[in-house]
């Protein structure tokens, strides 16, 4: 617990600070800096970009959707790398050519991952998978730019462009593995809701242990224990939060040792199934009041 | 700049706070805990070991004694001897949990005497916590092998203390009226015993009759009041030196006696010429000062612990009621008005409870109430049960009960009685005589 409130007061440290230096409001003294509006460049290229016919354009879109599919299929199980032929390597050297444009779209689809990340906190984890779906639409709109850069061959061009967005999605699956390590199963933990019905039952099962003395009615403080526990539901560990407390007050010792007690003696908890991993650390908050009601 | 730099820091300081105090509890589930049982806790008492880790006669009575004493006190509920799994250990080796947690068992004790020479011996003892596997106290008394009774009393002391937050009253006496003989002739002793009615003496020879004995808080001196050649005096005696001082020869009636918490005043009450009202006497020059002026009856006057108030009864609104006024007899206020008659209120050590005794068509009940009157609830009932004092932990009452008189010319037994506080354990103490009037001691000192 230490531990963690050290890293967590580091980090918050290191946000405020960055916020402190990064926002403008937080500066009374500094001039207020415009904000510079980034206007995306159009590729230029010796060719006109008009719009196709709409029927050209649906062909290209099924096209696209097809290239899709393929790739969403191939995301789940990756292929193994293919044996690179002579025929492969020149179309790479060929491909080299338009490199400039292929990094574009590779930047695209990298940024976009990026948001992703950062909407961790949104407790919807399969949409990760989905998400690029929505940018999509403006890779079409630069594949289909760039189908219309190498129109005499597109069936070439359609190819390496699927593999270099096979390899750029997975480069950027990839980083976000490596960046955010095991963000994806906490996204998942955080998801992970608990009704009342299962709160009330674990709640029920150690109120029935928890013996204690007339003395109880003394303590006025909220006894708070915190308790690990393994996935079976077993208590791993318990301790006494309010160590000061502890030792100061002999109402509060002799009542918060009963209901460690009670813990211990109430193990296993009655975890609900699936959920177990929720309740690796809980803090269970003892209250004396009810005496007074006797 | 300074200033705006100041504000910053402040700002940041704010926020940092407010992030480390939410984020202390933030990442864990929390679950509330509202309810539990208030009952006793099973416990077990191993005979103390001898020095060789064998049998000791006064080891066995030293746990015998804390077991009675613990058991008596309402709170604990001690496992037969006959259900250990594994032998008495010496208290400095940890025990095998896993033989006492099958017994349902939440509390060990164990302990050792080692004798030092002839007349002294060491007792040691360790309370262990059996579910959470872990000591909570350990104590080495060294004491004359004959004190082994109080040794114990001080044992259960320190366990009471540890597993209830409480502090105990074993090691306590109570001084009493002890009564025998008929009816007609009855002799009045005063006796002292261990508040669980060992260590029996009796103070006073029976000569002349004795009343209302009261402990001093603060010393170990008892004042009573004793009727000598037909006049009430009150006397102080002190029981380290065995002296007793005539306080003063007062003329009517005088009643009840009682020292004031600092123990350098007694308040009393005084009958003259049919009215009966409220007196302090202060003990360092015997300077006697009235409380009130009023036509009716007040009387057993008991001030509260901080000596700024006192409860009395009187019947000065028509039937006998409890009434609150400042120590120095002013803001009198009715605080009984439930139904019946209110009489000998006493004021709770820790402040937040009035004992008294209540009449109620022929029936008899002790009771307790706030010191602003509400909550009442009634304890105890007899035919006649009167005379509640306080343990000193304000957990335990005692008082006497009278059965009803029988025809035949000897007297109705009288006897004391303890009940703890939630009324639920009552317990009667045996006394060689009868007893009436007790009164509780403070602590011993060490």
């Amino acid at each position: 617990m230490i531990r963690s409130t050290f890293i967590s007061f580091g980090l918050h440290s290191f946000l405020l600070t960055l916020a402190y230096f990064g926002l403008p409001a937080l500066k009374n003294n500094e001039p207020i800096e415009l904000p510079i509006d980034i206007v995306e460049d159009t590729p230029i290229s010796s060719k006109t970009s008009l719009k196709l016919g709409e029927a050209k354009e649906k062909k290209i879109k099924k096209i696209n959707k097809k290239i899709e599919k393929e790739e969403k299929i191939k995301k789940t199980s990756p292929p193994p790398p293919p044996i690179p032929t002579k025929k492969e390597v020149e179309k790479k050297v060929l491909a080299l050519k338009k490199d400039k444009e292929i990094k574009k779209i590779a930047k695209l689809i990298k940024k976009k991952p990026k948001i992703e990340v950062k909407k961790k906190n949104k407790p919807k984890p399969p949409k990760i998978v989905k998400k690029p779906e929505k940018l999509k639409n403006k890779q079409k709109e630069y594949l289909a730019k760039g189908i219309l850069k190498t129109l005499t061959k597109p069936k070439i061009q359609q190819e390496k462009i699927k593999k270099e967005k096979r390899n750029s999605n997975q480069e950027v699956l990839n980083k976000i593995k490596t960046l955010v390590g095991n963000s994806n199963r906490q996204v998942q933990q955080t998801e992970i809701k608990l009704s009342q019905t299962e709160l009330n039952k674990i709640q029920n099962h150690v109120q029935k242990f928890w013996k204690m003395s007339y003395g109880a009615s003394e303590v006025k403080a909220i006894i708070t224990l915190k308790i690990s526990t393994n996935t079976d539901g077993s208590v791993k560990n318990v301790s006494i939060y309010d160590k000061t407390l502890y030792q100061k007050d002999k109402f509060f010792r002799a009542t918060a040792d009963a209901a460690r007690r009670a813990v211990l003696d109430s193990s296993p908890l009655p975890l609900p199934k699936g959920k177990e991993k929720k309740f690796q650390n809980i803090l269970m908050d003892f209250n004396t009041s009810f005496i007074n009601e006797y | 700049m300074y200033k705006s730099f100041q504000l910053l820091i402040f700002q940041i300081i704010i926020v940092l706070i407010t992030l480390i105090s939410s984020l202390a509890f933030s990442e864990d589930l929390r679950i509330k805990i509202n309810s539990g049982q208030v009952e006793p806790l099973p416990i077990a008492i191993a005979n103390f070991t001898g020095e060789d880790g064998g049998s000791s006669e006064i080891g066995m009575q030293i746990s015998t004694v804390v077991s009675n004493n613990l058991v008596g006190s309402g709170q604990f509920k001690a496992i037969e001897s006959a259900a250990f799994i594994a032998p008495p250990t010496n208290p400095s080796v940890r025990p095998n949990f896993m033989d006492w947690t099958p017994l349902g068992i939440k509390a060990l004790i164990t302990g050792s005497i080692k004798n030092i020479n002839n007349q002294q011996i060491e007792v040691e003892f360790r309370l262990w916590d059996v579910i959470a596997e872990t000591d909570l106290i350990g104590l080495r008394l060294s004491v004359n092998s004959r004190a082994w009774r109080r040794v114990a009393h001080i044992i259960s002391d320190e366990i009471f203390e540890r597993l209830s937050g409480d502090s105990g009253y074993f090691d306590t006496r109570i001084v009493y009226v002890a009564e025998s003989g008929p009816q007609n002739k009855r002799i009045k002793r005063l006796a002292i015993m261990d508040q669980d009615g060992e260590n029996h003496q009796f103070l006073t020879d029976g000569s002349f009759l004795v009343l209302t004995p009261r402990f001093s808080p603060t010393s170990q001196e008892i004042t009573y009041l004793a009727y000598f050649k037909n006049e009430p005096r009150v006397y102080i005696f002190n029981l380290e030196t065995g002296q007793q001082e005539l306080l003063g020869s007062f003329p009517g009636m005088t009643f009840a006696p009682r020292f004031s918490p600092s123990g350098e005043k007694i308040i009393m009450s005084l009958a003259e010429k049919g009215v009966t009202d409220i007196y302090t006497m202060d003990l360092n020059n015997q300077k006697v000062e009235r409380l009130t002026k009023s036509p009716s009856i007040d009387t057993s006057p008991s001030f509260s612990p901080d000596g700024k108030k006192i409860i009395f009864n009187s019947d000065r609104g028509g039937t006998q009621q409890l009434y609150i006024m400042d120590s120095n007899g002013r803001n009198v206020k009715r605080i009984s008005f439930g139904k019946g008659r209110y009489a000998t209120p006493v004021w709770a050590p820790k402040g937040e409870l009035i004992a008294f005794t209540k009449m109620l068509k022929n029936k008899f009940y002790i009771g307790v109430m706030s010191p602003d009157g509400s909550g009442e609830r009634l304890l105890a009932q007899g035919y006649l049960v009167e005379g509640p004092t306080w343990a000193p932990n304000g957990r335990v009452l005692m008082y006497f009960k009278q059965e009803a008189p029988i025809d035949d010319g000897k007297s109705a037994s009288v006897n004391l009685f303890k009940i703890d506080i939630t009324g639920f354990r009552e317990t009667r103490i045996v006394t060689p005589t009868d007893g009436s009037d007790p009164a509780w001691s403070p602590l011993l000192p060490n």
